[in-house]
């Protein structure tokens, strides 16, 4: 690796201003598995370091009325395994419970697994001047895209990899971002960005800004949670596809529905349509396969990844039939 | 004259195996260089430096980690054990014992990472089933798949450990 | 019924205590005073000629030692098509320069500071393409290694095609797929004056040493090449420039140098197995007697040749030889491409091969209306081999991998194989079938040959030492298939003692004698066959010395665990440390060239698999495996099964997910990681039998063939064929990862309208 400089934070105040002055060469690590990796494979070169680990506040789940909290530093172990996730917000627990291995997830944070960089190969190869980073071309384009973007692409056409987005997105998750003096929050939806809103980012972070937390409402009785993940082999892969479910079932009806989708977009991917379709539904009506189609109804499909529109749509239809059969 | 990169370096304390190592540290250096290329502890191994074999794993405060994936600047204050606190050849631990009735190896070189997995796993559950064994050690990949052997041992860990 | 002190026992792995406490050194592990370390400067284009290289500013980065490139190395040669440095490169990967410095750091950043001028040249990175005509030349020569393909006949094919009632033709593809072991390859040397040290990771320290003697210009007294334990290889580990790079930065530097590769190295500059594309044609009866067979190969050796034409020639080995037929051939056409290299992996090109006759084989057998095992029950070849005439003159030993008819095998246990595992499969009753429409389920199987371990030449030596103990030395390396273990277990066999009494020493081609490549399944009949005479020689040469001692008749003593004792007599007795204070040492060396000259040495298998495809996401599980093996005696039981069950699973990769993708328009590997690469992990691995058929070999150690490599090859086939079975889509092409299956099931349904 390139040298650089490693410094603990201890105040938010001090991490924030320090990522500012040393901009646009520093970058905040927690756990660091994934920016390690960027900085040895020589697509990223970074001066500084700055560790959010001694951040006081910021490793908590903390339980309320209105929903849970869930400390940016909190590792993806916790979350898999923490009572109050595993029983409220089940799609939560195991789209945590899916990432990588054990050992990653000992290490890696809530936080960390929002903002990490994209798998697509022509970015993490420093032989590919890609679009993301400063380059001209998609190599993604024209062939060598099996494992790309069916949704929501234009130019770029990567896939956003974090698992516990996407069920985040589906359980209407509030981001909080922070920095020296003050906090912002927003939907989830609205951290994430396109390639074509910014091409070299994959969310809204500013210099000097950090995720401190992410907030979840707590859902009413009668809500239930599902997240399937499909990957080429049995363990430790990245989504080829993956489909988070939220649904609240009142009398047999469909109150409310969100659903979101994974590994087929450049951000986690919400399809209003198919929430609408399924809100007002009995839950005997529901015709899954109807809904897994529409669900991926605006699909471009690339030239190597056209499975991905079949794949996803029987996700969808999958993760539909178990929710309502719960 | 070319210039020499400017690097940072830190005195830090390790704790590995229960004793405290006072030592210089360049900033890059991993938790996995450290083991290896200071203290000599060669028991971990660098088979892709990247996070994604578990040849390297150590248990810090209990847990398993890819020390490859770890700086040594993010471990101060912290307990790593590694394999080379387990025992030695001609002491085998209950857990060794059982990999070497089971035949849990071949080329040996994944060999330590699972036994600290599996460390971590018995310590906090010692009866686990086979899924649980499973999902406990599938960070580590063996190239020579003796998975089926390594699964077997780790049974019959739990086992010996019962009785 | 022989009764045995330590064959077919599951003795420990002796090497395993040292590797489960963290004591086993590998070759990173090897620390020297003064080492510095070494990195290497590798080609970002597939094919250019280096036109200049400007080491200055890395030459004079404090801490940089020495520097070597294509313009001041050595002029020797590490392959025939393989310089130590070339001012061509040929892949993108291709060694171009290196250089030593203090810390790895270091040598990184020197790296960077290297200017090279190139110039770009035409490439082609697909083997079909690179055949043709007007394909871009990665050689003078032309692409096609030999400038035609490597033919073998038996009989006619025309004739063959003109006796049959049907023909079938297909063609099937299979990746290049990286052995990818956990070790990543690395090498250490160090010069003292003109003596070289290496420490490598090898599986022949000889081969090495000759290699490097030749490579560097050195008298091969001069080098000492040390094997240490090694992470394995799988065959991989065939020699690369690496041992000659770091020689030559060691001698300039003065100083020892270590080069680790990077995982990313290790699957780039590394070995893998052949890309294949094969046709096969057969001709059979309307009955399914098979009357002609004709397999086409075209396989990518990448940018070097390796051990290219071992493997194109073991492609076609299942065509010309596991069904009883008087008329086949095999053209194998191995060709040159801007990729990285191939190399010897497992089974060299046997599963390929396997892969494309096993499933034509199903094809057949469900068009004639006839159960694909009782096809093959029907066809096999047989204890008596291959009708034909024998061509080998009488006093020659037999060819492990025949073309000619007319030689008998040692043994012969396919049928037993394919008895015992459909057996043991349930193969009589279809899968059944879950609730759930979206799951299907079947059964299919795959058989086949491979040669049986009669491989190179090989030495032991037994010692009685000074003080009693009784040592084996044998240049072999084990690499982790347990050589270390069956080794010791023939010499205790043989001598009369137990086990663990007897010691290794393996290894160094400075006090080991000469051994082959642990390769080609070879180790345990070889090396087994001179351990077992060495160790009968050194029996009788014990007995023969301690018959004046103990003033007696040879003939009327026996070796037991302490020593020497009379047979009626056991109190009239000596303790081996007697023997040797009042003897002195005791040594042997037993040579052997191991082989028949009447009968063909060849282990055989079955497999059967039962799979669930999951055709909504188009994935594949293996519910369960039964790998049916004849390897004649097994020595070692709980060895055994860990190395089926792990060819196997390390071939599910194979089949359902790995693959090594090169990028068409720039030659670059774009998945040179574990993680993009897709290997089985603990959660792939399925439920397993493993079973052994009950055959021992007349000519093998205490009735020993190969095992290593043997279950590496009816993966693809079972588990093809049982696809096919559970959804009645055939797909030729591996890995059958599951947007291949989904692109298959929607193309057939599609056809099927």
């Amino acid at each position: 690796m390139k040298p650089f400089k490693f410094e603990q934070a201890t105040t938010a105040v001090q991490a924030s201003q320090t990522h500012v002055d040393a901009a646009p060469n520093a970058r905040f690590i927690a756990g660091g598995t994934d920016i390690l990796g960027e900085i040895k494979e020589g697509i990223l070169e970074v001066n500084i370091l700055v560790s959010l680990a001694g951040l006081s506040g910021a490793s908590e789940i903390i339980s309320s009325d209105v929903g849970l909290e869930i400390g940016a530093l909190v590792t993806l172990t916790r979350i898999a395994s923490d009572q109050s996730i595993v029983e409220t917000y089940p799609a939560l627990a195991q789209a945590a419970e899916s990432v990588a291995t054990p050992q990653i997830r000992n290490v890696g944070t809530l936080g960390g697994n929002l903002c990490q960089r994209p798998r697509c190969w022509y970015y993490r190869s420093p032989l590919f001047d890609c679009l993301k980073k400063g380059g001209v071309t998609c190599f993604a384009s024209d062939e060598g895209n099996k494992y790309h973007a069916i949704l929501g692409a234009e130019n770029c056409h990567i896939v956003h990899p974090s698992d516990v987005a996407v069920a985040l997105l589906a359980l209407d998750a509030t981001v909080v971002v922070s920095n020296a003096s003050s906090d912002r929050q927003m939907p989830i939806g609205d951290f994430f960005v396109s390639p074509d809103v910014n091409m070299l980012a994959e969310n809204v972070l500013e210099p000097g800004e950090f995720v401190s937390k992410v907030k979840i409402p707590k859902p009413s009785s009668g809500t239930r949670s599902v997240y399937l993940k499909a990957k080429e082999r049995q363990a430790y892969d990245f989504a080829l596809s993956s489909v988070a479910v939220s649904l609240e079932v009142r009398d047999e009806t469909i109150t409310q529905a969100h659903v979101a989708l994974g590994g087929v977009a450049p951000v986690p991917y919400s399809v209003p349509q198919v929430d609408s379709e399924l809100t007002g539904q009995k839950i005997r009506e529901v015709d899954v396969q109807a809904i897994g189609q529409l669900a991926v109804k605006d699909a471009q499909p690339l030239s190597d990844n056209s499975y991905k529109v079949r794949l996803t749509a029987s996700m969808v239809a999958r993760a539909v039939s178990r929710l309502i059969s719960e | 004259m070319a210039q020499l990169p400017i690097s940072y370096s830190a005195s830090i304390t390790l704790n590995v195996n229960g004793t405290d190592h006072q030592i210089e540290v360049d900033h890059r250096w991993t938790l996995l260089r450290v083991l290896r290329d200071v203290l000599g502890l060669t028991g971990a191994k660098r088979g892709c430096d990247r996070g994604e074999c578990g040849a390297c794993t150590v248990l810090v405060d209990g847990d398993p980690v890819c020390s490859c994936s770890m700086l040594a600047l993010q471990v101060g204050g912290r307990q790593v054990r590694t394999v080379e606190g387990l025992g030695d050849a001609n002491s085998l631990n209950v857990l060794q014992e059982a990999f070497l009735a089971e035949d849990g190896g071949q080329c040996g070189f994944c060999t330590p990472g699972f036994i600290m997995s599996a460390t971590a796993l018995l310590e906090s559950n010692t009866d686990p089933t086979e899924d649980e064994i499973k999902a406990a050690l599938v960070g580590n990949i063996c190239r020579c798949n003796a998975y089926g052997r390594i699964i077997e041992s780790v049974k019959a860990a739990a086992k010996s450990e019962a009785s | 019924m022989t009764t045995f002190k330590t064959i077919g026992k599951s003795e420990p792995r002796r090497d395993l205590p040292e590797k489960l406490t963290g004591e086993a050194k590998y070759t990173a592990d090897v620390q020297l005073p003064g080492m510095l370390f070494g990195k290497i400067l590798r080609s970002p284009h597939p094919h250019a000629r280096i036109l200049s290289i400007n080491v200055d500013a890395a030459r004079n980065l404090p801490g940089v030692r020495a520097v070597v490139t294509p313009f001041d190395a050595p002029k020797g040669q590490v392959a025939p098509d393989m310089p130590i440095l070339d001012t061509e490169a040929r892949y993108v990967g291709d060694e171009v320069a290196a250089v030593a410095a203090d810390d790895e750091d270091l040598a990184e950043a020197a790296l960077s500071l290297i200017e090279v001028k190139y110039e770009q040249l035409p490439f082609v990175t697909d083997a079909v393409e690179a055949i043709k005509p007007d394909a871009p030349q990665t050689r003078p020569g032309g692409n096609l290694v030999g400038g035609k393909p490597l033919t073998l006949i038996r009989g006619s094919v025309e004739e063959g095609f003109a006796q049959a009632d049907r023909i079938f033709e297909e063609t099937y593809s299979t990746p290049a797929h990286a052995g990818a072991a956990l070790e990543p390859r690395a090498a250490v040397a160090s010069w003292d004056g003109d003596n070289l040290t290496v420490w490598k990771s090898t599986r022949g320290v000889h081969a090495d040493q000759l290699a490097l003697s030749l490579a560097l210009d050195v008298p091969r007294g001069n080098i000492r090449v040390m094997g240490q334990n090694m992470g394995a290889g799988y065959g991989t580990k065939d020699e690369t420039r690496l041992g000659a790079i770091t020689a030559v930065l060691a001698q300039r530097a003065g100083r020892p140098v270590k080069i680790e590769l990077t995982r990313q190295e290790e699957f780039v500059a590394g070995r893998h197995r052949h890309g294949t594309t094969t046709t096969v044609r057969m001709g059979v009866k309307n009955d399914g007697t098979v009357t002609a067979v004709h397999a086409t190969t075209i396989m990518d050796t990448g940018a070097y040749l390796s051990s290219g034409p071992g493997v194109i020639r073991r492609a076609g080995q299942g065509a010309l030889y596991l069904y009883r037929c008087a008329n086949v051939q095999y053209d194998g056409y191995l060709t040159y491409t801007n990729t990285p290299s191939g190399g010897s992996y497992r089974a060299l090109g046997a599963p390929q091969g396997h892969f494309a006759l096993e499933s034509l084989a199903d094809t057949i057998s469900e068009a004639l209306g006839i159960d694909s095992l009782e096809f093959r029950l029907k066809n096999h070849v047989g204890l008596e081999g291959q009708p034909g005439e024998r061509v080998t003159p009488a006093n020659e030993v037999l060819d492990t991998q025949p073309v000619e008819g007319g030689v008998p095998f040692s043994s012969n246990g396919l049928r037993e194989c394919l008895q015992i595992g459909s057996e043991a499969i349930d193969w009589g009753q279809p899968s059944e079938q879950p609730e759930s429409g979206n799951l299907r389920r079947g059964k299919g199987m795959g058989m086949f040959i491979y040669r049986g371990g009669a491989g190179g030449r090989s030495i032991a030596r037994m010692r009685l030492e000074s003080d009693g103990s009784l040592r084996l030395l044998t240049g072999l390396m084990d690499v982790g298939e347990g050589s270390l273990t069956v080794m010791p277990q023939i010499a205790a066999e043989e001598l009369g003692v137990g086990y663990d009494q007897v010691l290794v020493t393996f290894g160094d081609s400075e006090t080991t004698p000469e051994a082959p490549l642990t390769a080609g399944s070879t180790a345990t009949f070889s090396t087994g066959t001179a351990t077992k005479e060495a160790a009968r020689q050194l029996k009788a040469r014990i007995i023969e010395v301690v018959a004046p001692l103990l003033d007696t008749e040879p003939s009327n003593l026996q070796i037991t665990d302490d020593g020497v004792e009379h047979i009626q007599y056991p109190e009239r007795s000596v303790s081996f440390a007697q023997i040797a204070e009042s003897a002195g040492e005791i040594e042997v060396e037993a040579a052997i060239s191991p082989g028949s000259r009447d009968h063909v040495i060849n282990s055989f298998g079955a497999h059967f698999a039962e799979v669930e495809v999951d055709t909504d996401t188009g994935q594949v599980r293996v519910l369960r495996y039964i790998a049916a093996h004849d390897s004649g005696r097994i020595l070692n039981p709980k060895l055994a099964i860990n190395q089926v069950e792990g060819g196997v699973s390390q071939m599910l990769g194979f089949t359902l997910s790995e693959q090594m993708l090169t990028d068409p328009r720039n030659g670059v590997t774009l998945n040179a990681s574990f993680l993009e690469h897709k290997s089985p992990t603990l959660q792939d691995f399925p439920k397993m039998q493993v079973l052994f058929a009950d055959v021992v070999d007349p000519v093998g150690p205490f009735g020993a063939k190969a095992l290593g490599e043997p279950p590496s090859i009816g993966v693809a086939p079972a588990v093809a064929n049982a696809i096919y079975n559970a959804i009645g889509v055939r797909i030729r092409d591996l890995p059958l990862t599951p947007d291949r299956v989904l692109n298959e099931i929607e193309a057939q349904r599609g056809d099927s309208q």
